[in-house]
């Protein structure tokens, strides 16, 4: 079980003090909570992709994550998205390539679309083309890591004939891939089909829902073969604020919540919190809550924290770091480590999927033979070539 | 505001106690705004003369009444934050699964009044694809009669709703009338048009529980027996149920 946080590296407004970082203020504070995550003991640190205002989560993720990765000798980097829709495939399969190699392997990928219209034409894209994209780009990309002199075409750029991708992952491994989404059946059932991971940014979303997200994606992973139901990669965000007393807990961060960007002006901290995983109290009561998610979710494997949002100060969220490495993470790790049974894999690393490679284990796309979906392509296809016949 | 005040389960219509709940549901969605609202009475008088019409039928209805006025912080809230609270979800479910709805819209300023619309706007696209409405508004004077009309239609149309050609309009003056204002004749009018829609829908004389695939063939034209249980099955389509789910493959195009 991985424990980490993730930021969007939003510039928000400190409601208290009613002052805002600059770009590089915000940007450095990137680089020292990074730094903090890895010297506490956290074991990932995700960033998101954006290309807009107020945020500053890089626009090609490898150039932050390659200075951190300069920085650090452990912590594992992901990004939390990499916008598959918008980014060009071949692009990404050489910088997170190239990234893989520079980092030791200390990288994963978490896709996304993307949810705002304005982005999808500053690259050419249209989001109502955005499933379509999702789907046509991440095939691209799988094939791209796996199949050298690869020739292909398809609807959203060019044909490749003969191509390469420069660097080859390191070790013949590519990094592994999570796919994220809140609402789209569609994504959830392409990370079964490939046996990829499958990410549940929940942090608006009631468990009812997200459960049944995380569902569909288990059920369709044993139909694609990969393993059962309760062995597939299942990752969930979330978002604390923590203080010894929870009552300090709840009115250092209210001023925080009620005028932020994202949950402000909207319903009560309260009900936000009755409503989605924001937990606002003591470290006991995180522990508590999420230790729960195990019931809806199953033994999952990876676990991020939105922790610097909402115009936090740098301070304060190096401080929340240091409570959710010392006092929060060790006790989820326990209880969730005895519970998993030894039959169900931990978060991915680059030495376990190399194991993997080695033992020609790796996940065969739309199933092997002996899964469901295989003997349901049999079965579909016998059933062709008879209507064919008559 | 708990769930159960904001969507309240009428106890069923004609039925004997000790009976099982079936027969059709009929949603009422009205946004009085005070506890004993124009609005909430006629939505009461348009629900009431619709059942009587289908008990004369034979046929014993449910009904639900959601009010919009215990939904108003949390559908404010929906709309900032995007974060559906449950007795909004629980709203939305009774629409997905009614036989037919009724909304009832006080207006202001020549238009249903905020919460209305934003009920409307909030609910996924396809909840209402298929369902006969009617529509009913109430206003301080005569000259609002044509909101329902200019501004609660197109909503319903937008949604795919089968409205009924008749909106029952209530202005201050028809509840001091009495017979003379027609009030009443145009809520008959009215629920007789949704109960020859749900019978339309339903393929029988307002009998929804039909079931079957079947048709019927005139006038060189094909009728299946049921055409509202295709749109019925897409509003309580699950989309994230692994056996449904389209499968990825034709996704990819294969």
């Amino acid at each position: 079980m991985e424990f980490g946080i993730f930021t969007i590296g939003d510039v928000t407004t400190d409601p208290t003090d009613g002052t805002a970082p600059s770009e590089h203020e915000r940007i450095q504070a990137t680089l020292t909570i990074a730094k903090h995550a890895e010297e506490a003991g956290l074991d990932v640190f995700a960033t998101g992709q954006h290309h807009n205002p107020p945020f500053v989560a890089p626009a090609n993720p490898p150039v932050l994550l390659a200075h951190i990765a300069a920085a650090t000798e452990r912590i594992h980097l992901s990004t939390a998205t990499t916008l598959i829709t918008t980014t060009d495939p071949v692009r990404i399969a050489e910088d997170y390539s190239y990234l893989q190699h520079l980092a030791g392997g200390r990288v994963s990928l978490m896709m996304g679309r993307g949810n705002t219209g304005p982005v999808y034409p500053w690259f050419g894209k249209d989001i109502r083309a955005g499933i379509p994209l999702a789907v046509e780009n991440y095939n691209l990309l799988h094939r791209l890591w796996r199949e050298r002199n690869l020739s292909w075409e398809g609807n959203f750029r060019t044909p490749l004939e003969g191509f390469t991708v420069t660097p080859w992952p390191l070790d013949d491994v590519p990094p592994f891939v999570w796919h994220g989404s809140i609402r789209s059946p569609e994504i959830a059932e392409q990370a079964a089909y490939y046996g990829d991971g499958f990410f549940h940014n929940n942090i608006f979303w009631p468990t009812s829902h997200t459960a049944r997200m995380v569902n569909l994606y288990r059920q369709r992973y044993e139909y694609y073969g990969h393993g059962a139901a309760r062995q597939a990669f299942v990752g969930l965000g979330g978002q604390v604020f923590m203080r010894k007393d929870s009552q300090a807990a709840v009115r250092e961060f209210r001023p925080y919540f009620d005028n932020a960007p994202v949950y402000g002006h909207g319903p009560s901290l309260e009900d936000f919190a009755e409503q989605t995983p924001l937990t606002v109290g003591s470290p006991q009561q995180v522990i508590e809550r999420y230790a729960g998610f195990r019931e809806w979710a199953g033994d999952y494997q990876r676990q991020l924290f939105l922790l610097d949002h909402a115009g936090l100060p740098l301070k304060t969220v190096l401080e929340q770091i240091d409570i959710l490495a010392e006092e929060v993470v060790p006790a989820l790790r326990k209880e969730f480590d005895a519970a998993r049974p030894a039959d169900v894999p931990d978060a991915p690393t680059h030495e376990w999927l190399a194991a993997r490679h080695r033992a020609g284990e790796d996940p065969v796309p739309g199933g092997a033979p002996g899964s469901r979906a295989h003997e349901d392509r049999l079965a579909a296809e016998a059933a062709r070539s008879e209507q064919e016949a008559r | 505001m708990t769930a159960s005040e904001a969507v309240m389960r009428e106890a069923q219509q004609g039925a004997r106690s000790g009976e099982p709940a079936e027969g059709p549901e009929i949603v009422v969605v009205s946004s009085g705004l005070s506890e004993d609202s124009a609005t909430t009475r006629l939505a009461q008088r348009m629900l009431d003369a619709v059942l009587g019409l289908l008990a004369a039928r034979g046929v014993r209805a449910r009904s639900t009444h959601v009010r919009l006025r215990g939904l108003a912080r949390a559908l404010t809230d929906l709309t900032v934050s995007g974060v559906p609270a449950p007795e909004v979800e629980e709203a939305f479910a009774a629409v997905r699964r009614a036989d037919a709805v009724i909304t009832v819209a006080p207006v202001y300023k020549a238009a249903p009044v905020g919460i209305h619309t934003l009920f409307w706007q909030l609910i996924d696209d396809a909840s209402l694809a298929g369902t006969p409405v009617l529509l009913g508004s109430t206003g301080g004077t005569p000259r609002h009669s044509l909101a329902a009309e200019a501004a609660m239609r197109p909503l319903i149309a937008y949604l795919k709703g089968i409205a009924a050609p008749t909106a029952v309009f209530a202005a201050t003056d028809d509840w001091g009338a009495g017979a003379a204002s027609g009030l009443r004749e145009r809520i008959a009018a009215a629920a007789a048009e949704l109960v020859a829609l749900m019978g339309a829908v339903a393929g029988g004389a307002g009998a929804p529980e039909s079931g079957s695939g079947a048709s019927h063939e005139a006038g060189g034209l094909r009728f299946r027996a049921d055409p509202g249980a295709q749109a019925r099955a897409a509003r309580l389509r699950d989309e994230f149920d692994p056996e449904s789910v389209i499968p990825f493959a034709q996704l990819l195009g294969r």
